[in-house]
This record gives structure tokens, C-alpha cells and sequence, in this order.
């Protein structure tokens, strides 16, 4: 009974650590779809940029020795691939999905082609902060190790909750994802807000994959991120276009990912491979079940829902 | 609505002004010239890159040609690429052209081969021709419904099928993990989790003479075919109406579902069948190996063929000779074979971009009375 | 709030093309006044509104602002003058609530708003507002009235002192209609703003303006003070008094013929999830034209692509020769059942396809475009295509150009010498089939649509023309709100009443 007792306990630690260790690549896309997608834009292209942004804040912090400078240069690079994501679907007669295909191509092709030239192991990591040191077990020692992106990403998402309720930018980029010939006869330029949505979306996408190579085991691959950049698309999607939902969503779905490996430190080591695709089949659903060919989705932004159509 | 303008009134016949005061117009290069420049842009920002990188663009661009087209080796193994290009290609292409945008190739692909593999694992005592038809028809359908499924959820329940496709992908991938670690697994392969293999006798053949494999007869038929499909038949035709505009091919009382179905179908079929040829011509059995990453790529055909079953054909043999010359970018310029993938990536975003200059340059557009 | 002053358009002159869109037109705003414009749809009223907020440059005219001339170059311009818009479709954002809406219309919002401070400040202006709306209720929640009290207390917000609106009463019901159109009086009775409202509602005109300009096809075909006026004078001026009935070539109706199409009960449901058609039943009998007159935005759109095949039906049928009818493609051959919709180029056909193809899209999938049931004939098609060009004298002749490289007037000539030219059509519901066309290319779908009816064929016509329907049909129905109100054999037409009812109430 005790036995069991532990067995399972140690099952809740250790998904809960591995919720929290999971949730932050998902906090920082899903929140940078969001904005982007309240500006009226989707960016399926993210994926490509959290690629770029593991490979920069890597190859930074080991070029650099800090790894606070390599997250920089991946907010940096992501601001940069938003940009060009941007650029892209501002052409006319350029599809919008189309476009994010392309970015994922692109960015992934540069990240693991700059990845190559990185043969060290492991470049220097983020400090955790260790809230488990109050135990003696070691078991919640390593699953209460919590990067400190967990917490920006917390401050993020209140952040952006404040911004786009309480600043005249945060209101007119609504207006623009809502309402765009509203806002056009407001006098605000669509273009903008889109462009300055994209970039900042994108750059914040990069710093979640920061936190892929910037935390234990900090190592580079080319595996590194699964799909995780589309899946805050739908995340977003299930989070009804609010930041702090998407806050909780991604708790969501950081503990569907730690699924798998927590069952594994458990011992349970059959259906491996089905428990790590949980993710996505979580996704699947959630999709399936937000979604209705007539009900329009409660919160989407009207330019996206019109796009839909 | 276009204003009614003096020209509207008149009629030119064409050729009825004056030779000098006729302006240039070469309306149909308009679909050659494009993606050429395109290319040749692409070409140029890759060449910029590689001098960042540190090698010589001219050099690079040497070594890309010899080892795609420089000899007969390098030919073939070009077509070896080219031909899961292919369908993988179409995989996009038919129901993109149905107005259904998916990804979901690598899925089928894989899916595709699993189901190959089970199927020609249970009828490997057949002579080889039942076995290999049976292959083909298991791998077929796998892949169809994989991507029909996809497709359905986005017409009947409003799920964005970029996604759920990709989703897919992943769940694809682990279900053959799974089985190639589980059921399926055979004791013999030690270290790297495999199927059972089919006979070596019952591989699929190659072309007399070569070392390619008919996965590229299969290949370039299957284009053939999905051009003929959607240029000569009336199903085509209903296909490319729905995927034109769904408003009039619903007022033209066209089954819209039904047609969305069978296109994503196809197009999975035939990703599909390239897990079944990676199966049975190139393995010999399912594992993590059969996870090539044809399917990303068949995207990247897909839209450089602009959606054309023809151009499949030959921007496949391009795109195959750009993935098999990754290993000499390693050897003679000290380039990570992801330079390979940095090209592709340059490539999709400016021929994405140039669609943007259809019906905008002078040069290129008929002068008609219609303004 | 400054007081309003005096503003002056005069001789305003628009030009799209060949077509007068506003010609020579002069209206005077007197300060504190209420003044209307009326006319039917296409007779100029947005257009000549748009060149006076600066939306638009005139071609021709001057606006003058306080006796001072005012070049209206921007939106901006007519701001300083005191002038504001609210327009026909709503200019809220549906997410945020009427307290953001609100704020973000004005220009001095700060970068990081206080809304305790703002809402207060908001709060104080609506105490002196002539509406009450919940500050912090989204606007997506607020009910059509409600929402266009917001977007009058935005222009009021935003210290407007001549407002101009744009059919305002189309989305509210007649009390709301009064509520708002009262309040606004009661202001203008007060000095403190002058009112422009065009509309087509002839009782608001004659209960709550002071004087009335009436505008038909560009042209100011009357102005009067109101107490000089009547409805049935306003209706008059509006449509017409002596309208040419053209004589066409038509045969006498058959009496007591069969019934071709019954719309039995329908109701359908608009892009917006409120019913745009509520339980309609209309019939049409073979060989005859029934006309369908009303001002857009009624539910004619909505109609017309349910029977399509286009908008799913909610409830009620289609009932053809008797049996209920599904537009599948069978069924629209066996039926002969075509329809028609407006804008011909985005709802009927593949823009990108060839002219040739376009003009195939009913019948390739039979003899003889279609070979051994499942090819495609492409040397047939081309004949077709090119037989089909010639009668119908598609500009230009080529059938392999896409089809969107045609001006407007081909496309609908492309689009009835597909539906028409085969002999194939019994029944076609037609929308707007004229919508920007020059008179030759009316005249000519006017012929069409004549020969099909003198032949025994049935056309359902829905148009915003009147002129159109007085040529055309055998009886006239006026659809408002969604339903049918009023019906009326040609021969037995009274212009004033069916303005009346196209002005959205019943007749005296």
C-alpha cells in the first residue's frame, strides 16, 4: 500500500515538474500567437522561429559564456523571422498558410544548419531556482528545479492581458484583429499593428525556445522541438484568445507532454511511444471539440474568423 | 466592379494598331519567367549565404550541379529522390487544387509504409507480384483515409487542416514506433527496433540497367495520372471548380464534401504508396527509418510546381538532386548537409513571394478592350 | 459642444467612368436643422455624402462651412467643420466594450489609460447624452438599437455638431426608430445640432425632418420644407412620376397557369446569425415574371443564394412542379432550375477559370462535352465556348482568357449565355442581373429574360431597380424585413404605395 502510495506520489511530482518544465516553451508560443493573432494575423510559421531561437540562445550563451545575453539574441532573431513572416504575408496574393509553411522550412533549415557547427555538449545554462530544497527526497529535488522563464512567461502573460486592456496600442490592435474597417475608419493603420504584433509574437516564441536548450539537459538537436510551434496555434485556440487561459493551457499541455517520461520514472514503460504522442492527440481533440463548421469560435478575432470562410 | 470605360465600347481586334504604338506584351511567359526569376533569386541569397558560411558560392553551386546531374551516378541517385518526391508531391497537390491546404504527407507516408509492411508480412508466401499489388493497395489506402480524415474534419467541422494534418503527422510517427517496438518487432533487430522483414526476393525490382527502383515508374505515372485527372475528366474538372471558387460550385449544385473526400484520398494514396515503395524497395522492412522526411519536402515540391501534377514531375528531379548533393557539401566545402535544407527554405519563401507579381507586370499581361 | 453651422454643397458633380453618380447636385444645411435625403438605392445619396466628409473629391462643387469655402480634402477636414458620420454598417469593434469603443474614437486617448479615471469622465458625458447604454457590456452582446445609440454617442463623444446618418433606422424596429430619431429631434429642436439622415423611410421623413431633398439617379429632383410635403408626393418624386413604361415584346399571361416554384415558409439565416428571411412563401407561375422590389439589405441576397444552393435553409422548401427541391446538380437539371446571383464574378463563377470553362461549368459532365460519361471533350468545349461568345457577344472574343480579365458587363453576359443560352433554364431566380451594367448589356438581359418568360419559362427577378421591375415583370412583390408585405399585379401598380412599402410600413 505504501508502496503504491509512493509510487504514485512519484508519478504527481514528477508530472507536476515536468508540467511546469513543458508548459514554458508553450507559455511563450502560444502567447506570441495570441497577440499575433488578436492583430488579425495567423502565424502557423512558429515552429521554424523556436527552432532558431534553441539554436541561437544555444550557440550565444556558448559563444558568450552568458546564457541571459543567449536568450537576448533569440528574442532578437525571433523579432527578426517575424519580420520577415510579415513582410511575406503583407504581399498580396500571398496565402497566409502557405507563408507559415514556409517559414517553418526556412527557420528550421537555418537552425539546424547553424546547429551543426555547435559540437559542444552543453553551453551554460540558465540558473534554476530550487524550490524543492525544503525535501530530502531527490525525486522533488530535480522536479521543483523551475527555470526562471517560467516566471517571465507568467509576467508575460499578465503583461499582455494588461497591455491590451489598458493601453491605447493594446486597444487599436484589437480594433485591428476585430473590426479592421472600424479601425481603418479610426485612422489606424492595420499594416502596423499586424506588423509590430508579428514581430513581437515572434520574438517571444523564440525566447520559449530559449528554454529548450537553455534547461537541463541543454543539449542541442535537431528533435529538440516536437510540432510544439503548431500546437500552440490550436492551444490558443482552446485558450479562446486570452493570455491567461493560454497560461493555464499551456500548464495543460506541458503536463500531457511529461506524460510519457513521468510514467517511465515510474517504472511504466509500456506504450512508451503512444504516452509521448498524448500532446498531440490532446491537441486533436481540443481542436475537434472547440471547432463547428456553422458556431462561430466565442473570442476569435473577427479578421481571422472572416479568413476562415 | 470595374467603371465602364470608353474601351469597353470598342472593340480592337488584335493585331489592328499600328506596330509602333502597340505596346510589348508576352502574355504567355508570364508562368515561365516568374518562377525563373524566382529561382535565380533564390539562387543569388544563397550565394551570399554560403560566402557567410565560408565557402565559394561558385564552388558550391559546382558541386550542387555535379552531384545532381554530373554523371550517371549522380543521375541516378537524384531519380532515387526524385521518385518518393513525387508522390509525396501529389499528396499536396490534389487536394490543394480541391481547395484543401494539408501537410499531412509525412503521415501518409509513414502510416503507409506500416501498413505495406503488415500487409506484404502477411502474404509474403504469394509470389511477388500478389505480394507487392497487395503492398501497394494497404500502403494506398492507409495514406488515403489518413489524409480523407484530415480533410474531413475541415469541411465538415471547421478544423483547420495545417494542423490537424500535422498533428497527424506525429501520432503517425508514433504509432510506428510503437508497433516496430511492440507487435511488429522483430527480436533479430538488436539495437535499432525493426519489423520483420519481407523477403529479399520479393523486393520491389529496379529498372533494368539502373539502380533506381520503380518507385519512380510509380512516380512519374502517378503524375501523369493526376494530370490527366484533373486536365481531361469531369471529376477534375469538378475538383479544380470546388477548389476555385466553392461559391459557384455549390450553385452549380456540385457535391462539395464528396469531391473534397476523394481528392484528399487520392492525394494521401499517393503518399502513401511512396512508404509502401520505401518498404519494399529501399528497407525491406518498417522502423524509425522509414521516417525520411520525403513528406516535408514533397510540400516544398508541391509548391514550387505551383499545384501542377506535370511540373511534379521535373521539380522533383531538381529538389531530388538538391537532397542527395548533401552529402558532398559536407565532403568538399565543409557544409552541414542542413545547408541543403537552408536552400529549400530560400527557395519556398521567394516563390511565395513571386506570386505576389502574377497580373502585375506590364510586360506580361494581354492588352484587352476588357481593361 | 460647439453649436453647428451653416454648411453648403453646391453644384457637387461625381464621376465614376461614364456614369453620373452625383450630377450637379446643391443641398444647404442650415444650422439646427433636420434635414433628409431621400432616394432609391443608386441615386446618389452615399456618394454625394461621402464628397461632403471628405471621404471622396468631387469632381466638380464647393462646400462651404460657416459661408467660409472648404476644400474637403480628408475626413479630418470636415471633423474641424463639426461633422460626423454614422454609417450603415456598424463601425464598433464587437470585442471590446461601449466604454473602449468609445475612447478609442477619440484622438487625445492617452498611451496608458486610467479607466477608473476615463470611465468617470465617460460617465459625466452621458449624463448629459440623450441615451443611457451600459458602459462595460460588449458590444458584440448590445442588440442592433443599442448599437447604433453607441455609434451616435460615439459622434457626440467626439463633440460632433452636424450628424450625418446613414439609413439609421434599417436595423431598428419602429419603436427604436421613433426612440432614436426622437432624441435626435429633441436636440436639434435645442440648437444643438444639425441632422442630415438619408433614408428611404418616407414617415420619418414627413414625423421628425424639417426640410427634404429628394435625389434620383444623381440628379436633386426636388427640395421642400417638409410641412410642404406628403408621402405620397415623396414617393412620387422618389420613383418616378411619369416613368416610361417601355413597351417590350411580351405575350399576354396565361391565366391560371401551372405552378413552376413555391417557396413555402422559408426562413434563412444571414452572415451575421440573425434570420435575414423570416417564413417566406412566395409562387411564381410558367410563363410569368415575378419581380421582387426592395431596398438591399432585406433578405433578397439571402433568398436568392438559399435557393441556390449557397446558404443552408433553416427551416421551410423549395417545392418545384410540386416536389421539394434539393439544388444538386441533377436535380437543377432535371428542374431547370438555374439561379442567378448578384455580383456575378465572386458567386458564379472560378474567377481564375478560363471563359470557355466558366461558360461549360452547368454541362460538362454530359454529352456532348463530356465523352464516355467521365472526359472531357476539350475540343467541343471550345466550340461551345465560341458559339456561345458570338451570340451573346462576349468582349473578348477569347475563350481561353480567365474570365476576371472581363469587364463587369461581359462576365454577366458570360454568366447568362451559360444559364440561358442553353435552353436548358425553366426557372431562373435572378438577383440584381444589371447591377453597373451600360444600356446595351441591360437591354440585352432584359431580352433574355423576356424571351424565357414569352416561351412558358418562369423568372423570379429580385432588384433594387424599380424601373427594371416595371419593364420586366407580370406581378410585383415587396420584400422588407425579411418577408414579403405587399403584392401587386403590374397592370394594377400604384408607384406611391409600393414606395410606400418599400419604405418599410404598411399602406394607409
Amino acid at each position: 500500500m505504501q508502496a503504491e502510495a509512493a509510487a504514485v506520489s512519484g508519478i504527481a511530482v514528477a508530472l507536476a515538474g515536468g508540467a511546469i518544465r513543458g508548459s514554458i516553451p508553450y507559455i511563450f508560443v502560444s502567447l506570441g500567437e495570441c497577440l499575433t493573432e488578436k492583430s488579425g494575423r495567423i502565424n502557423l510559421g512558429m515552429e521554424g522561429v523556436l527552432l532558431m531561437g534553441a539554436m541561437t540562445a544555444f550557440g550565444i550563451s556558448d559563444w558568450s559564456g552568458s546564457p541571459w545575453l543567449g536568450v537576448l539574441a533569440a528574442a532578437a532573431v525571433g523579432a527578426l523571422l517575424g519580420l520577415l513572416h510579415a513582410g511575406l504575408t503583407e504581399l498580396p496574393r500571398v496565402n497566409d498558410v502557405a507563408a507559415g509553411i514556409a517559414m517553418i522550412v526556412f527557420g528550421s533549415g537555418l537552425a539546424f544548419f547553424f546547429g551543426k557547427r555547435f559540437v559542444a555538449p552543453m553551453a551554460p545554462q540558465l540558473p534554476v531556482i530550487d524550490f524543492g530544497g525544503w525535501s530530502s527526497d531527490p525525486a522533488i529535488h530535480s522536479a521543483l528545479r523551475i527555470s526562471p522563464l517560467f516566471f517571465l512567461g507568467i509576467a508575460v502573460a499578465f503583461m499582455l492581458h494588461y497591455v491590451l486592456a489598458n493601453t491605447r496600442w493594446g486597444l487599436r490592435v484589437l480594433a485591428a484583429g476585430d473590426a479592421p474597417e472600424a479601425a481603418r475608419s479610426m485612422g489606424i493603420s492595420i499594416r502596423n499593428k499586424r506588423m509590430v504584433a508579428t514581430v513581437i509574437g515572434a520574438s517571444l516564441a523564440a525566447i520559449g525556445g530559449a528554454h529548450l536548450t537553455l534547461y537541463f539537459p541543454g543539449i542541442w538537436s535537431e528533435g529538440i522541438s516536437g510540432g510544439q510551434g503548431l500546437m500552440a496555434v490550436a492551444l490558443v485556440i482552446f485558450a479562446r484568445w486570452s493570455p491567461r487561459r493560454c497560461l493555464a493551457a499551456a500548464l495543460l499541455f506541458g503536463a500531457a507532454q511529461a506524460l510519457g517520461p513521468s510514467l517511465q520514472t515510474a517504472g511504466i514503460t509500456g506504450y512508451y511511444h503512444l504516452f509521448n504522442a498524448s500532446p498531440y492527440l490532446l491537441t486533436l481533440i481540443v481542436m475537434i471539440a472547440s471547432c463547428s463548421h456553422r458556431r462561430t469560435l466565442t473570442g476569435i478575432p473577427g479578421a481571422l474568423a472572416a479568413a476562415r470562410n | 466592379m470595374k467603371p465602364a470605360s470608353i474601351e469597353d465600347l470598342t472593340v480592337t481586334p488584335a493585331g489592328s494598331k499600328m506596330a509602333w504604338s502597340r505596346p510589348l506584351r508576352l502574355p504567355g511567359l508570364e508562368s515561365i519567367a516568374i518562377p525563373v526569376a524566382a529561382l535565380l533569386a533564390s539562387m543569388i541569397v544563397f550565394a551570399i549565404f554560403c560566402m557567410f558560411a565560408g565557402a565559394n558560392p561558385i564552388g558550391v553551386y559546382v558541386s550542387l550541379y555535379k552531384a545532381g546531374f554530373g554523371s550517371w551516378y549522380s543521375w541516378q541517385n537524384s531519380l532515387l529522390r526524385a521518385a518518393p518526391l513525387m508522390l509525396c508531391g501529389l499528396c499536396t497537390v490534389l487536394p490543394a487544387r480541391a481547395g484543401v491546404l494539408t501537410v499531412g504527407n509525412e503521415g501518409a507516408f509513414i502510416v503507409g509504409g506500416l501498413a505495406a509492411t503488415a500487409a506484404g508480412l502477411a502474404t509474403q508466401t504469394a509470389p511477388a507480384a500478389i505480394m507487392l499489388t497487395i503492398m501497394a493497395v494497404a500502403g494506398g489506402l492507409a495514406g488515403g483515409v489518413w489524409i480523407a480524415f484530415a480533410a474531413a474534419l475541415q469541411h465538415y467541422r471547421g478544423v483547420n487542416a495545417v494542423i490537424s494534418s500535422l498533428l497527424l503527422n506525429y501520432l503517425g510517427l508514433a504509432l510506428l514506433l510503437q508497433l516496430v517496438e511492440g507487435p511488429m518487432h522483430d527480436p533479430g533487430s538488436l539495437n535499432f527496433p525493426a519489423s520483420y522483414a519481407i523477403p529479399e526476393s520479393h523486393h520491389l525490382g529496379v529498372i533494368p540497367r539502373t539502380r533506381i527502383h520503380l518507385g519512380l515508374v510509380f512516380g512519374a505515372i502517378a503524375c501523369l495520372l493526376a494530370w490527366f485527372l484533373l486536365e481531361r475528366t469531369v471529376w477534375g474538372m469538378k475538383a479544380k471548380v470546388t477548389g476555385g471558387n466553392a461559391r459557384a460550385a455549390a450553385l452549380v449544385g456540385l457535391p462539395l464534401g464528396r469531391i473534397i473526400l476523394l481528392a484528399a484520398f487520392l492525394g494521401g494514396a499517393c503518399a502513401g504508396l511512396a512508404g509502401m515503395v520505401e518498404v519494399a524497395a529501399v528497407h525491406g522492412r518498417a522502423s524509425q527509418s522509414i521516417n525520411a522526411g520525403y513528406g516535408y519536402v514533397g510540400i516544398l515540391v508541391a509548391f514550387l510546381a505551383r499545384q501542377s501534377p506535370l511540373r511534379v514531375i521535373w521539380v522533383s528531379v531538381l529538389v531530388g538532386a538538391m537532397v542527395a548533393s548533401g552529402g558532398i557539401l559536407q565532403r568538399a566545402h565543409d557544409l552541414p548537409d542542413a545547408t541543403v535544407a537552408v536552400l529549400e527554405g530560400i527557395v519556398f519563401v521567394m516563390i511565395l513571394a513571386s506570386e505576389s507579381l502574377y497580373g502585375r507586370i506590364p510586360l506580361f499581361q494581354r492588352v484587352t478592350d476588357a481593361g | 459642444m460647439s453649436s453647428p453651422v451653416l454648411i453648403e454643397a453646391l453644384g457637387i458633380t461625381k464621376i465614376f467612368g461614364s456614369m453620373r453618380a452625383v450630377d450637379d447636385v446643391s443641398l444647404t444645411i442650415r444650422p439646427g436643422t433636420f434635414h433628409a435625403i431621400v432616394g432609391e438605392n443608386g441615386a446618389g445619396k452615399s456618394t454625394l455624402v461621402k464628397c461632403l466628409l471628405g471621404f471622396q473629391d468631387s469632381d466638380a462643387g464647393e462646400i462651404r462651412g460657416g459661408g467660409q469655402p472648404f476644400a474637403m480634402t480628408s475626413p479630418g477636414e470636415a471633423r474641424r467643420l463639426g461633422m460626423g458620420m454614422v454609417f450603415q454598417h456598424f463601425t464598433l469593434v464587437p470585442s471590446l466594450t461601449v466604454a473602449e469603443n468609445l475612447s478609442l474614437a477619440r484622438p487625445d486617448l492617452p498611451a496608458i489609460i486610467h479607466w477608473d479615471q476615463h470611465h468617470a469622465r465617460i460617465a459625466e458625458f452621458l449624463g448629459h447624452a440623450p441615451f443611457k447604454v451600459d458602459l462595460d457590456r460588449r458590444v458584440a452582446h448590445l442588440a442592433a438599437g443599442e448599437k447604433q445609440k453607441v455609434e451616435i454617442l460615439k459622434q457626440l463623444y467626439l463633440e460632433t455638431c452636424i450628424l450625418i446618418l446613414d439609413e439609421p433606422t434599417s436595423v431598428l424596429t419602429p419603436a427604436e426608430a421613433d426612440e432614436v430619431l426622437g432624441v435626435l429631434r429633441g436636440m436639434v429642436d435645442a440648437g444643438k445640432l444639425s441632422v442630415v439622415m438619408i433614408t428611404h423611410k418616407l414617415r420619418e421623413v414627413m414625423q421628425f425632418a424639417d426640410e427634404v431633398t429628394i435625389l434620383r439617379r444623381g440628379r436633386c429632383v426636388g427640395h421642400a420644407m417638409v410641412s410642404d410635403m406628403s408621402v405620397p408626393r415623396l414617393a412620387e418624386l422618389m420613383v418616378g412620376e411619369s416613368r416610361t413604361r417601355e413597351e417590350v415584346e411580351k405575350t399576354a399571361p396565361v391565366t391560371d397557369s401551372a405552378l413552376a416554384l413555391r417557396v413555402r415558409d422559408l426562413a434563412v439565416r444571414g452572415d451575421n446569425g440573425l434570420p435575414a428571411v423570416r417564413r417566406l412563401s412566395l409562387a411564381v407561375h410558367a410563363g410569368e415574371i415575378l419581380g421582387i422590389a426592395g431596398v438591399s439589405g432585406n433578405g433578397q441576397k439571402e433568398l436568392v443564394q438559399a435557393i441556390g444552393g449557397q446558404r443552408p435553409i433553416e427551416s421551410g422548401d423549395i417545392l418545384v412542379g410540386g416536389r421539394t427541391f434539393h439544388p444538386s446538380r441533377n436535380a437543377i437539371r432535371e428542374s431547370g432550375l438555374f439561379t442567378l446571383p448578384e455580383e456575378p464574378l465572386q458567386n458564379a463563377t472560378v474567377p481564375g477559370m478560363s471563359v470557355a470553362e466558366n461558360l461549360a461549368l452547368r454541362k460538362f459532365d454530359r454529352f456532348p462535352l463530356a465523352k464516355a460519361g467521365f472526359l472531357i471533350d476539350r475540343a467541343a468545349l471550345m466550340n461551345s465556348a465560341r458559339q456561345a461568345i458570338r451570340t451573346f457577344s462576349i468582349r473578348p472574343p477569347s475563350p481561353t482568357v480567365p474570365i476576371r480579365s472581363l469587364s463587369g458587363g461581359n462576365v454577366q453576359r458570360a454568366v447568362l449565355a451559360r444559364d440561358l443560352g442553353g435552353g436548358d433554364a425553366r426557372i431562373v431566380v435572378v438577383s440584381n442581373p444589371c447591377f453597373g451594367l451600360d444600356f446595351a448589356a441591360s437591354a440585352f438581359v432584359h431580352n433574355h429574360l423576356l424571351e424565357l418568360r414569352n416561351r412558358g419559362g418562369s423568372v423570379l427577378l429580385a432588384s433594387e431597380d424599380l424601373d427594371e421591375l416595371l419593364k420586366l415583370a407580370d406581378r410585383i412583390v415587396v420584400m422588407s424585413g425579411g418577408a414579403i408585405v405587399y403584392e401587386t399585379l403590374r397592370a394594377q401598380l400604384d408607384m406611391s404605395v409600393i414606395g410606400r412599402h418599400m419604405g418599410g410600413h404598411a399602406a394607409a
